[in-house]
């Protein structure tokens, strides 16, 4: 019963299994994630909670909620499948930079360096999940009209939102007229910077109904390993041999 | 190629340049943001037309190494102008990729961070060999008539010619010789070289995971083929326009209709495998060349226009010339067709279900038309090779390079 009825909410045994995590040597943690597939609702928040985090443009996405219809006709039912960037421990698409602007970290993200990336979108095309988006550099407020004044108009609208710099990899992104991160390949990097200040990731802590386990996947007192062996548990295109650190629970 | 014929096909490249002009514009101040691609259909009209130009290098690659390797003398007289259209074309290719890509200005990485697993590494690596030793091997065929050239006070802007001659005003029959033991020593790594090129390029796709139409061991090979038909297409059609050689045509055009062949075998080979494997995203990835919008390209543009009536004409009117070089042409100018038909349709297919639901944008959509500003940019591409091939059979000895290369050969 303990085990169906937790005694405290998720987030805070993550949060603690953070700090813990967060005191071992860097090269002794491996980040996973498990993704409990009966409580996502479909809310799609923490699709929203990543696009905030990271200042996401029009038509970037780096977490988005697929929608799977099972079963047939009367028998039919549905399903939300939350699909982040899988961080495969075997990644087809750090292979496939020609610039190795792209690789796995050893406490195993996939990330990209903006200022290598060439743009070549041959990530895009090898990653068999489409977890990474290329950044067109589009506005949302590309067809706003300008207006007279502080408050209203293009420009005041852009400042109050996408003009802000957004703070992947710890650094700020202030530039969206050319420079990077327009014209790269864009993906999820596990939040590393909200990590790195003792932070769940934005769609871990946005997720209404806890079906987003974050953690150490080495740490056996953590929740994210112990949902590891859960039996529900199995990752998406297993046949591929992409090893993903994203696991999710039936 | 009489004058009128040739001030045409100028005006056409002119033409195509300042229509060009005007995408090209919009892109470079403008951005990615004007191109149609999304991040489902990263690769498109401008990727398949990077291979289109890979294809064309290959008849010219073939001609030069069955002359100066092999020494089989009939080419001999198409040999300079051959090793000329491997480097514009190798150049209008990497134009356009490096239009294609985000960071244009970072494309050095490629050499100074190489990741040595990826095969777009290996391409680029290949692609640059590949231009290096076509320009040496151009510049060596056609020396000395530039020092013919330099020396000659008929010749407009001698002085080009002197500084392309660097420094030499006598070509001796010791030049010669060297010159041509450079040649074939150039041909001679070409070969490796090349096949590795045109595999590279292939393998690009072909390692993909979970990409139905492009993951498979045949696909290296089916660019080897194609790229051989087209290109020899390509030289067929300018052996003709610039060097009227019936000889010449005839039996090169022999080999493409035999390659023709086998490179439709080898795709019926591709669809009827894939076909069989009966899985969802495979039938959905191939029913899309065959059946889908763009149904029309596949079995009209590609299969009857650029491969069942070249194969007619080329079986039916195998001693006219003028028709084979008609033939030639449907090749070259439908070959778009048959890269697009194989770039497109393979992106074109959700990875995962439900992803078309689940966050709506533009960019993340399996439809992909080439807008104006593609086109456009295409256009002006397209325009600026065949301007700088024109204006080089004129500035350069290319043609005259060719006469006399039978007792080189």
């Amino acid at each position: 019963m303990a085990r169906d009825l937790p005694q405290e909410d998720p987030l805070i045994r993550m949060q603690r299994d953070l700090k813990r995590a967060l005191k071992k040597k860097p090269t002794d943690i491996k980040w996973g994630m498990v993704i409990d597939i009966a409580k996502c609702i479909g809310c799609h928040a923490c699709t929203i909670g990543c696009v905030a985090e990271n200042k996401l443009p029009p038509g970037v996405v780096y977490r988005v909620v697929l929608e799977e219809e099972t079963g047939h006709y009367p028998f039919v039912g549905r399903r939300f499948v939350p699909r982040p960037c899988l961080h495969c421990q075997n990644p087809p698409c750090t292979k496939a930079c020609p610039v190795t602007a792209t690789w796995k970290t050893e406490q195993g993200a996939v990330i990209v360096d903006y200022n290598k990336c060439i743009g070549c979108r041959y990530c895009l095309v090898a990653c068999p999940y489409a977890a990474r988006t290329s950044d067109f550099g589009e506005w949302y407020t590309a067809e706003t009209a300008e207006l007279p004044g502080k408050l209203y108009g293009q420009k005041a609208a852009a400042n109050g939102y996408e003009a802000h710099p957004a703070a992947e990899y710890g650094q700020k992104w202030p530039d969206r007229n050319g420079g990077s991160p327009v014209g790269n390949a864009r993906k999820c990097h596990f939040c590393l910077h909200r990590l790195k200040v003792g932070m769940l990731p934005a769609c871990t802590t946005s997720c209404i109904g806890r079906a987003t386990i974050f953690g150490d996947r080495t740490d056996p007192h953590s929740l994210v390993y112990e949902m590891i062996g859960s039996p529900r548990v199995y990752v998406l295109k297993e046949e591929l041999g992409t090893r993903p650190s994203v696991y999710y629970l039936k | 190629m009489n004058e009128k014929f040739f001030k045409t096909l100028l005006g056409v490249a002119v033409l195509g340049l300042i229509i060009g002009t005007g995408g090209l514009i919009n892109f470079l101040v403008y951005g990615k943001s004007t191109l149609a691609l999304g991040s489902y259909i990263p690769w498109g009209l401008w990727v398949a037309l990077y291979t289109f130009f890979l294809g064309l290098t290959a008849g010219a690659f073939l001609v030069t190494i069955l002359t100066y390797v092999f020494r089989i003398k009939i080419f001999s007289g198409i040999g300079p102008l051959s090793a000329f259209t491997v480097v514009v074309t190798i150049i209008a290719e990497m134009l356009i990729i490096t239009l294609d890509i985000g960071h244009p200005l970072r494309i050095y990485r490629m050499f100074t961070a190489p990741n040595f697993k990826s095969m777009i590494f290996w391409m680029g690596l290949f692609t640059l060999a590949m231009l290096i030793i076509y320009i040496l091997e151009t510049y060596y065929l056609l020396r000395e008539e530039i020092i013919h050239w330099s020396q000659d006070p008929g010749i407009k802007n001698r002085k080009v010619y002197q500084s392309m001659a660097l420094g030499r005003t006598a070509y001796t029959e010791e030049d010669r010789q060297q010159d041509h033991r450079r040649v074939r020593l150039l041909s001679l790594i070409s070969i490796p070289v090349g096949l590795f090129f045109y595999g590279s390029n292939g393998a690009v796709f072909a390692v993909l995971l979970n990409r139905p139409i492009w993951n498979s061991t045949l696909t290296p090979l089916l660019f080897i083929i194609s790229a051989l038909v087209s290109g020899g297409a390509l030289i067929v059609l300018l052996t003709f326009m610039f060097k009227r050689d019936d000889a010449v045509i005839h039996l090169l055009a022999r080999t493409i209709r035999f390659l023709l062949v086998v490179m439709l075998i080898l795709e019926f080979l591709h669809f009827f495998i894939s076909y069989q494997w009966d899985v969802l995203y495979i039938v959905t990835a191939l029913d899309l060349i065959l059946y889908g919008h763009y149904w029309w390209n596949f079995w009209f543009v590609h299969l009857v226009l650029g491969s069942l009536v070249p194969l007619y004409l080329m079986i039916r009117y195998h001693d006219n010339a003028r028709v084979l070089a008609w033939a030639c042409f449907l090749i070259v100018f439908t070959f778009i067709a048959f890269r697009l038909s194989f770039v497109i349709p393979d992106q074109a297919v959700y990875k995962l279900e439900g992803l078309q639901m689940s966050y709506f944008h533009e960019r993340l959509r399996t439809t992909y038309v080439p807008n104006l500003t593609e086109w456009l940019v295409a256009v002006w591409v397209i325009s600026l090779g065949l301007l700088a091939f024109l204006l080089g059979t004129r500035w350069l000895p290319v043609i005259q390079a060719g006469r006399g290369e039978e007792e080189h050969v």
